[in-house]
């Protein structure tokens, strides 16, 4: 399959974006403004914005927390963004979660909890709907090789292979579940042969090709949308920082870190860019002035957004149920 | 399955039944899912006849994952769908306690995305199933917010509450009581109708002293109320039949009229519902009250499977007689 | 010895079981587990074992009887006794009161008694307990008074008031009336004596409206009020109000829908309701209700109204005669919805039949022109479903 330059650039676009908007934040945070925890996917960007990009737009998205870039490709604007850091009242959890604990159903993205994996069996659950009523789309999840060592990995990825439903899993192995490397975790060297118990078809590819999970993204969905039943996708990547921004990750060997370093996602795309003969340096620039104002305009936006009142605590708690209303 | 033509008796259980029937027939985005539901007519034979009518897809059987089965139920929901998850047993829900406490709980309060679901779970003891197959786990998720905890008593409730369940936008936790699947029988009225969510409901007016009460513990009151009558003692039988949100109006009203209380329930007793309900009495009721608020409660002990050690735990008629005397003479 | 055979518990919600078949006749010799009859319940069919070697001496329930679990089925005279009996101690366990209620002492009374005390001031030491220990009872305080009452005394002229009635009232409370009811009492009252309130009733056929409601998911009441608006329209003197220069006629259409709270009563208001389609009434009416409900309504909210509907069949009412809302002129009753048998075409047939009444300021309406709104609403009602498309 190839790759348009309309569709890479739109690729290239969201890897600055997601990168710039973690950066922004990550400075808020170390100005202390920003209250709460900052969980960032640098270096991972590739992965969530590679598969976002892949979706149709009555998809659905199951991000867990390192996929800002899912959030962004689905129409979550970097001002809603950092409002949700700064607990505004426009962020789209108007103040009640924090960081990337965010989602938007107009927008056809989940929000997820901590729990890892938890977002598993509820993407399932989105995939069996439209399958119940024969729909063609889709649902991409994703979580970290952390996550596929808990039960709802196990039980949604059995589910989803027996029924056959329209849901690709992804995982981000970034190597370590916050402190622990995948050696403690799991005595396999490949997360993917966990796919193979549920007789699911698993694929590995480079975590930060941006290129290539797009490419391998949407053979899966449409694998998925013809019938086909769930794929299992490994995107072997580094995380390069702390598992949040609070944590300095002394126990990640620093040569790990600088031989990462040279296969960033960003860099990647350049490279691919330029050797398809698709842009040249001026056009590069082009694309990350357009981020640069799209952040300013985002971070204005969220200081100037009001903070939620006290007595909001309380609205929210249930959904309203139509009932007869009158005396 | 039964059809509701005409005004007809029918079981607790097959209240439910027909109030399944009824939603499947009538929306077509409810759908049912669970272990054994399918062919098998599930554990208790509620969904006997129903994949025949509604499919295998709509009457969906799963594997032994409860967690995934509520997780994919949430996600559905979300879809707009309106799911109703069968537990096999509800001591099985604790497979399932992150996705209805993390997921499906706080997923409205945080993103606005509501969650129309029912999760099903056949709860209670007196049919020796043992620590495993009889507990009464409702004040595991009575303290968790964005949860609606429903336990009807008659077959009338039952019904009433599945329908009203199935339509609630939030996800409903239904708990069935075993005891009373074939044990309580009612004449239904033959056309729709519902009880609503968060309404409890006075099943004997009474003047002396109030018993707050739900599940099979109702039936329990009642049979008290009726020998304690021939003393002289009149009893008013509370059946909460939600258990969140609490009807307070209902419990406030009735003991700021007797003055006199006794909370029952079948579930263990430190931490219960009934501790709640005493809390909100104290607070609320204080100057009405004549005497101690009364607990009647199982003991703080796992379900025992064996008849004497069970028949020692649960609450009895003779229990609730004993303390309504107490209270009186006090 | 003899042996019972009783109806065994088959599963945890079993409650009664049929004998199918007995396969041992009364009389008959059978061995220790092997099967003396067939029985089945509401989830299984399965042979039962003896529970000993004997011979069958009485069969006491017979093939096609269903009875509950525990029941006796029949009696073995057997050779080895029977292990499965369950004794179960009818007296195992009795509730342990509170260390409370063993020893209350008479000289804290409860607070229900002082409170009662209080109210009616009563001296406690005048009250004879009949409680454990001669504590005074609630009960004790309610009699003490009683019989207070009822005693003749010298002092009882100088508790009478102006009207010879007795200011101390015996068996009753003082609820202290909350701003809500005073306003609610002030206005009601002054309502009354401002219009000339007639009320003029209406019976409807709700079965096509029924239809299209439940297809769509909504209540009754953005119904009506759709209907309302749209009689209007054909007679808006019912959308206008009393001067003593002329009759003010409104342009706009604004609708108070009354909401119940615990203590009172708000009535909300949907401005310009007669340009709001269904779903976004039904949205309002939640809304404010909601928020009326948790006293969350601004004041604008609850002003501005030009025609109310009180819908007092919600609580199982047929008929009622509302009194009007000041300043407008007139308010629509909504009685309970229920399936009556009408004739229609010369035949009995079941309908979702339900009243709804009109009250109406005779100052500023005649009878004839209600009853032509209260046509046109009815007919707006009765063919609801051919013009609601979602």
């Amino acid at each position: 399959m190839e790759i348009s330059k309309p569709e890479f650039l739109q690729l290239y676009y969201y890897l600055l974006l997601t990168r710039a908007v973690e950066e922004r934040v990550t400075v808020l945070y170390r100005q202390g403004r920003i209250a709460g925890g900052v969980y960032t996917s640098h270096g991972m960007e590739a992965i969530s914005v590679g598969y976002a990009c892949a979706l149709q737009s009555d998809d659905i998205a199951a991000p867990f927390h390192r996929d800002m870039g899912a959030f962004l490709v689905r129409g979550i604007t970097p001002g809603e963004i950092v409002a949700q850091y700064l607990g505004k009242r426009t962020g789209p959890t108007k103040g009640k979660d924090g960081n990337v604990h965010l989602g938007d159903l107009n927008r056809g993205i989940f929000a997820f909890v901590s729990h890892l994996a938890d977002n598993l069996p509820v993407a399932v659950g989105a995939a069996l709907a439209f399958k119940l009523r024969g729909e063609s789309r889709v649902v991409v999840t994703n979580t970290g090789d952390g996550g596929t060592s808990r039960g709802d990995f196990h039980e949604a990825l059995n589910l989803a292979s027996v029924r056959k439903l329209p849901v690709i899993f992804f995982c981000n192995n970034n190597q370590y579940a916050y402190s622990t490397p995948l050696h403690h975790q799991m005595a396999i060297q490949d997360v993917v042969e966990r796919a193979k118990a549920y007789a699911i078809p698993g694929e590995i590819v480079d975590g930060n090709d941006v290129a290539a999970i797009y490419l391998m993204a949407q053979s899966a969905i449409q694998r998925a949308r013809a019938g086909g039943g769930p794929t299992f996708i490994e995107c072997k990547t580094m995380r390069m920082h702390g598992h949040s921004e609070h944590d300095s990750a002394k126990y990640v060997p620093r040569e790990l870190l600088e031989e990462w370093k040279k296969k960033d996602p960003i860099l990647k795309a350049e490279q691919s860019l330029k050797q398809l003969g698709y842009v040249d340096d001026v056009e590069l620039l082009e694309v990350r002035k357009r981020v640069e104002k799209d952040i300013e305009a985002a971070v204005e936006f969220a200081e100037q957004s009001p903070l939620p009142e006290g007595p909001e605590t309380l609205e929210g708690v249930y959904a309203e149920t139509l009932v007869e209303v009158l005396a | 399955m039964m059809t509701t033509a005409v005004a007809h008796e029918v079981t607790y259980l097959e209240a439910i039944s027909e109030a399944l029937d009824e939603e499947m027939s009538q929306d077509e985005r409810v759908f049912l899912l669970g272990e054994d539901i399918g062919p098998y007519g599930g554990a208790f034979r509620i969904t006997e006849g129903f994949q025949e009518k509604y499919g295998e897809w709509r009457v969906f059987d799963t594997p032994l994952s409860e967690s995934g089965i509520v997780g994919a139920a949430i996600g559905a929901a979300m879809m707009g769908m309106r799911p109703i998850v069968e537990m096999q047993f509800a001591d099985f829900i604790s497979c399932a306690f992150d996705q209805i406490t993390e997921m499906a709980a706080k997923n409205h309060y945080r993103w606005g995305a509501a969650v129309p679901m029912v999760i099903r779970a056949p709860y209670g003891g007196g049919v020796h199933g043992g620590p495993f197959h009889s507990v009464c786990p409702e004040a595991w998720f009575f303290h968790t917010p964005g949860l609606k905890l429903v336990a009807p008593s008659t077959a009338y409730d039952a019904k009433g509450l599945l329908k009203s369940a199935i339509r609630d936008n939030n996800p409903v936790l239904y708990f069935e009581h075993k005891f009373l699947y074939r044990r309580v029988k009612e004449t239904l009225p033959p056309e729709d109708f519902f009880v609503p969510i968060g309404e409890a409901e006075i099943k004997r007016k009474g003047r002396d002293l109030s018993v707050i009460t739900y599940g099979a513990m109702v039936h329990i009151a009642l049979e008290a109320a009726e020998q304690l009558d021939q003393e002289g003692i009149d009893l008013e039988v509370v059946d909460l039949r939600t258990l969140s949100p609490l009807d307070r109006h209902t419990i406030v009203d009735s003991v700021g009229k007797t003055s006199k209380v006794i909370v029952l329930h079948e579930a263990t007793k430190t931490g219960g519902i009934g501790a709640e309900i005493s809390a909100l009495l104290a607070e609320e009721c204080f100057s009405s009250l004549d005497a101690p608020i009364l607990r009647i409660a199982a003991p703080d002990t796992p379900v025992p499977y064996s008849p004497p050690l069970e028949e020692f735990f649960l609450p009895k008629a003779r229990d609730v007689i004993a303390a309504a005397r107490q209270l009186v003479a006090y | 010895m003899t042996t019972d055979i009783i109806m065994p518990q088959l599963g945890e919600s079993v409650a009664e079981g049929t004998v199918v078949k007995w396969l041992i006749p009364q009389g008959g010799q059978v061995e220790k587990d092997q099967s003396l009859l067939e029985v089945e319940t509401d989830k299984v069919a399965l042979e039962v074992p003896s529970p000993a070697t004997g011979s069958l001496t009485e069969i006491l329930t017979q093939e096609g009887e269903t009875v509950p679990v525990g029941t006796l089925l029949a009696r073995l005279d057997s050779q080895t006794t029977n292990e499965n009996h369950v004794a179960v101690d009818q007296d195992a366990r009795t509730i342990a009161p509170p260390a409370s209620m063993s020893s209350p002492g008479a000289e804290h009374p409860s607070p229900a008694v002082r409170q009662l005390a209080k109210e009616h001031a009563v001296d406690l030491t005048q009250v004879t307990g009949t409680g454990t220990g001669g504590r005074i009872t609630k009960k004790d305080v309610l009699n003490y008074l009683a019989k207070q009452e009822c005693a003749p005394s010298v002092t009882l002229d100088s508790e009478k008031d102006g009207a010879g009635h007795r200011t101390a009232p015996i068996h009753e409370e003082i609820v202290p009336l909350t701003p809500m009811r005073q306003t609610i009492a002030e206005r009601m009252v002054q309502s009354r004596q401002i219009s000339a309130h007639v009320v003029t009733f209406f019976e409807m056929d709700f079965s096509s409206l029924e239809h299209v409601r439940q297809r769509q998911r909504l209540t009754y009441l953005p119904f009506v009020i759709k209907g309302v608006t749209q009689a209007i329209h054909a007679y808006p003197i019912l959308n206008s109000s009393w001067s003593d220069t002329g009759i003010v006629m409104k342009q706009e259409i604004h609708i108070g829908i009354a909401v119940a709270l615990d203590d009172g009563l708000l009535v909300p208001v949907i401005q310009h309701a007669d340009q709001k389609d269904l779903t976004a009434l039904s949205k309002e009416i939640a809304d404010l209700a909601y928020r009326a409900r948790n006293k969350q309504l601004r004041p604008e909210e609850v002003q501005g109204g030009t025609f109310s509907i009180t819908n007092h069949g919600g609580t199982g009412s047929l008929f009622s005669t509302p009194i009007i809302h000041q300043p407008q002129i007139a308010i629509l009753g909504v009685g309970a919805i229920q399936k009556r048998a009408v004739v229609i075409d010369d035949t009995i047939v079941i309908r979702p039949m339900g009243y709804l009444s009109l009250s109406f300021d005779h100052r500023v309406i005649d009878g004839a022109t209600a009853d032509r709104f209260m046509s046109k609403l009815k007919d707006e009602l009765e063919h609801e479903q051919e013009e609601i498309s979602l």
